[in-house]
């Protein structure tokens, strides 16, 4: 128990620390949200100009900006967006929060899934031809950008054979209801050219790290004698091999899940999903700093809290840090 | 191919639990194949130790991993037999093999640390073997670990633990208890007490013999610790690059040593009794099996050597009964290492 404390104020010192960059990150960028709409084209004359600044909270001194931001943090009050006509920052993101979850989340889960599993095989039939075709071919998917399969998988599945929609996470025209197969159809079809994208890149990122850390294991002791044990392949594959290499995996998965509602930023652009990562991009162009904050401020706790659910795993999937807590 | 030349044993036929003939085993590397096991034949009897010892890279570890078909790659068995209570175990199909291994032969392995998985239970790992090979039912399995721990004196509440928990001679114990768990008729052991201080060693000895002694089984028993073997094996094999150098009864090979290497050998280990001497060592570096001479393997160490170990290559003979030697002096009868002894030796 003494170990899951000690973590927990590690993470709420983190949490602080965080916290405080992400009020300061958003006001480094030149210009605030008023110079934003002026940008786009809106026309104020200066006592509007005055009068947004007010309504913003922007002419207040720093110190005091921060001061009402970290009373706000804690009384998870997030305030409102400037850019979305002045929605509470709560909503917008409440909104974006569940499409993000399931494209990038379903992603990732998939991409270790299969990651993971290859990495497994691939280490097993180290050098053979599988190994030598998927080991460098998903070092290549994973070091080409997102933006790149975006792009590709765009024009030829969305536009040049018109197999899967190329905008939005399900047709405008239909009113959102989940419990409808016909809308869920449409939501999982719009889904499909995203979540390829975010899980081809991610593919490598899973089972190369497996596959090493599997092939290192393989030559331990306890592998032979598993084999001269008698038991199956399949069983010294998985129980003996596959259970001690996954322990750093589970790590690099639960970093992952941390990072899903940072959302895919540039695959729900080319896409335009209304995930966490089109919110995001909108409200850095517009500066519109609560949202930046409300953003960020879910990143991290949610980084935090895989964090901690890796290290809590962790403890449950290694017998040997189960007593190293005291 | 004379007959007592094949046999490097004193067992009729019927007695035998593990035969060895003629294995051979490569190694595949980057400058051409490495015969790392050259022409090895052996048998060891029912309830017998059989010791295998000689130096580091000698090919003593390929021998007894061969024996289970554990051999990794870039390892490969070239030639040879290995037949087990009748049966050619090299030509097994993977599922004859797959039940062939720890029923008929088990294995102990030199690193107690490290041969048992980390992250299953005792319990775990004493059911997959029972239940890979059995069709004992789960709760029996259990009791059957149960009993196994207590034949190395754990006590079987301690099965829910993991490995990490419990101390290295402890955990060489829980390897043997696994070991026993199908009564296999062989159990390898690939030197099972080197990772161990000198008291666990005993302690580990005893037990083994003990359950020797109980259950019957042979083993073939792995070292470099030549004092140790002679005490617990019956038969010692000593084996210098890749061959058998001599095979002799334990009590015979330190003290009437059929090969010039085994002399050396026995020169190298201080004795408990009797004066002090001068140890001496064996002069030159083991051989390169890149570079395998003419004639005797061991002519450029021997202190013996004559023109025809530089010539002729010399199988393994019977040179007395029961004594196998691969020395052309010994097989000629021409010298007696013992007298040969009485000479200054440089030090």
């Amino acid at each position: 128990m003494g170990f899951i404390l000690r973590r927990l104020v590690f993470y709420f010192g983190a949490f602080l620390v965080a916290v405080v960059i992400n009020f300061f990150l958003p006001r480094m960028m030149p210009g605030d949200p008023v110079d934003a709409m002026l940008a786009q084209g809106a026309r104020f004359t200066a006592e509007q100009i005055a009068n947004l600044r007010l309504t913003f909270g922007v002419d207040q001194p720093l110190y005091q900006q921060f001061f009402t931001y970290l009373g706000d943090v804690f009384t998870l009050e997030l305030g409102h967006s400037t850019f979305f006509s002045n929605m509470p920052v709560s909503e917008v993101l409440a909104n974006a929060f569940g499409w993000t979850l399931f494209l990038t989340g379903t992603a990732t889960i998939l991409a270790f899934m299969f990651g993971a599993t290859l990495g497994i095989v691939a280490a097993w039939y180290r050098g053979g031809k599988f190994d030598s075709i998927a080991s460098p071919l998903s070092l290549v998917l994973q070091a080409t950008p997102q933006l790149v399969f975006g792009i590709v998988v765009l024009f030829s599945l969305g536009v040049t054979w018109d197999l899967i929609p190329i905008s939005y996470a399900y047709d405008p025209e239909l009113t959102p209801d989940f419990t409808s197969w016909e809308f869920l159809k449409n939501v999982l079809l719009h889904a499909v050219g995203p979540i390829f994208c975010i899980f081809i890149v991610q593919l490598g990122g899973f089972l190369v790290p497996m596959r090493n850390n599997m092939i290192n294991l393989l030559n331990e002791d306890y592998i032979t004698m598993g084999k001269a044990k008698g038991l199956s392949n399949i069983r010294v594959m998985l129980n003996y091999g596959a259970r001690n290499a996954i322990l750093p995996s589970v790590t690099a998965l639960s970093m992952a899940l941390g990072f899903v509602v940072g959302g895919a930023l540039v695959v729900e652009v080319i896409f335009n999903y209304q995930g966490l990562g089109s919110v995001l991009f909108n409200a850095i162009v517009n500066r519109d700093y609560q949202l930046i904050q409300g953003q960020l401020l879910i990143m991290t706790v949610f980084m935090l809290a895989f964090n901690f659910l890796a290290d809590v795993l962790y403890v449950f999937l290694d017998p040997r840090l189960r007593k190293g807590g005291k | 191919m004379s007959v007592n030349q094949a046999n490097a044993s004193v067992h009729d036929k019927t007695d035998i639990q593990l035969s060895v003939r003629n294995l051979c085993v490569d190694y595949i590397t980057s400058n051409g194949d490495v015969r790392a096991v050259s022409n090895v034949s052996f048998d060891i009897g029912r309830g017998e130790v059989f010791g295998l010892a000689g130096e580091s890279g000698c090919g003593k570890s390929t021998v007894a991993f061969s024996v289970c078909r554990l051999h990794k790659p870039p390892a490969f068995i070239s030639g040879g037999e290995i037949i087990f209570n009748g049966r050619d175990i090299l030509k097994f199909d993977d599922e004859q093999l797959r039940e062939y291994r720890w029923k008929e032969s088990a294995m102990v392995f030199q690193s107690a640390m490290n041969s048992l998985n980390p992250v299953l239970t005792l319990e775990e790992q004493f059911c997959d073997v029972l239940l890979a090979h059995t069709n004992m039912t789960r709760q029996e399995c259990i009791k059957r670990a149960g009993q196994l721990l207590e034949v190395v004196d754990i006590h079987p509440s301690r099965l829910s633990d993991y490995p990490h928990q419990f101390s290295g001679g402890m955990r060489q114990r829980l390897v043997i208890a696994i070991a026993l768990a199908l009564n296999a008729k062989l159990i390898i052991m690939d030197e099972p007490t080197t990772a161990l201080d000198v008291v666990v060693q005993r302690e580990i000895l005893q037990k083994i013999y003990q359950l020797k002694e109980e259950f019957g089984f042979s083993i073939l028993f792995i070292t470099h610790d030549i004092s140790l073997m002679v005490e617990f094996c019956d038969r010692i094999g000593i084996m210098y690059a890749g061959e058998l150098a001599e095979v002799a009864p334990a009590k015979n090979i330190l003290t009437k040593p059929n090969h010039p290497y085994t002399e050396g050998l026995g020169n190298a280990f201080p004795p408990l009794h009797g004066e002090k001497k001068r140890l001496v060592g064996i002069p030159g570096t083991p051989l390169n099996l890149f570079e395998v001479p003419v004639g005797c393997r061991f002519q450029a160490r021997c202190p013996y050597v004559k023109d025809i170990c530089r010539k002729e290559y010399c199988k393994l003979t019977e040179v007395a009964p029961g004594e196998f030697s691969a020395c052309h002096l010994h097989k000629d009868g021409i010298v007696d290492i013992i007298a040969l002894e009485k000479q200054p030796v440089q030090g």
